[in-house]
């Protein structure tokens, strides 16, 4: 691997995991608020 | 057309839905062509060879890094100022990309930095300016979670981003106020110094993560809006 190569790696790498870390952490808060929507509507039938 | 309307969490909810998917497929797509541009198309530059096409992800991540904190805080203005809820979420649904593209922006500039300057950091103005940049996206993340009643957070941070507002114009006119390593605009309204080529894929990556940043922040605005409206009748009917 060339000079060059290391850092034009780890520049695009580090933006590509960036966006892959966004992108599961979307998708975790996403799955979190249907979680306590769900237990909102746990709790509503136990009332 | 009233746009009233879409300020009830319930009606942009749907909305944001809707238009999500199409941002992220056309961040795709206009990534790929810019890539394309950037990598194939665009000769290497004459003084510094390949390590240049570090600018395709650099500068576009620097761009979206002063715009989402420009448009969070125009939110959060707009939130304390007419009390709208769905300004407050908005705010806080583009706080962590905003954070993760002025990473990206550091990031990449200590890999361009080391083979053209010698160096991965140095304290010059730009890039400490942004450093601050980061620390107030940071900050606005960690003020948003620290209160319990989320109205309270939302004037916290409101506060905040109006306040960090200052440190825009430092970021965008460090380079002329004060000797840094950083070189001046390429880009301005009256012209360029870039070539077409290199231009072009740069200006392509700057519209995916404009895009990209929209979807994002459309996607995570739908998850706050379901934690915080989940004891409504709409939501418990989704």
């Amino acid at each position: 691997m060339s000079s060059h190569e290391f850092y034009l790696w780890m520049s695009y790498g580090a933006t590509a995991l960036a966006l892959a870390v966004e992108l599961g952490m979307l998708a975790a808060r996403r799955a979190r608020a249907r979680r306590l929507i769900e237990e909102e509507r746990d709790l509503e039938a136990q009332d | 057309m009233n746009w009233f309307y879409f300020a009830s969490p319930s009606t942009f909810y749907r909305l944001a839905g809707w238009l999500a998917p199409w941002f992220f497929a056309l961040a795709a797509v206009l990534a790929a062509i810019g890539l394309y541009s950037g990598f194939v198309v665009a000769t290497p530059d004459a003084q510094q060879g390949e390590v240049y096409r570090v600018i395709f992800v650099h500068v576009p991540a620097a761009w979206m890094s002063m715009f989402l904190y420009f448009v969070m805080a125009a939110y959060s203005g707009a939130s304390l100022t007419f009390n709208t809820r769905l300004g407050a979420m908005m705010a806080r649904a583009l706080a962590p990309t905003g954070a993760m593209f002025t990473f990206v922006a550091l990031w990449t500039g200590a890999f361009w930095g080391r083979p053209t300057w010698g160096t991965y950091w140095a304290w010059d103005a730009r890039m400490t300016s942004e450093l601050v940049l980061l620390f107030l996206y940071f900050g606005f993340i960690a003020l948003a979670n620290a209160f319990e009643d989320p109205r309270r957070g939302d004037r916290a941070c409101a506060l905040l981003a109006l306040i960090g507002l200052v440190n825009l114009p430092i970021i965008y006119f460090s380079v002329n106020w004060w000797n840094t390593l950083h070189q001046g605009s390429s880009v301005k309204l009256t012209g360029t110094s870039m070539h077409v080529a290199m231009l072009t894929g740069m200006l392509l990556m700057a519209f995916a993560f404009w895009s990209y940043s929209i979807a994002a922040a459309l996607a995570r605005v739908r998850s706050i809006i379901l934690e915080r409206e989940r004891r409504t009748r709409w939501v418990r009917a989704l």
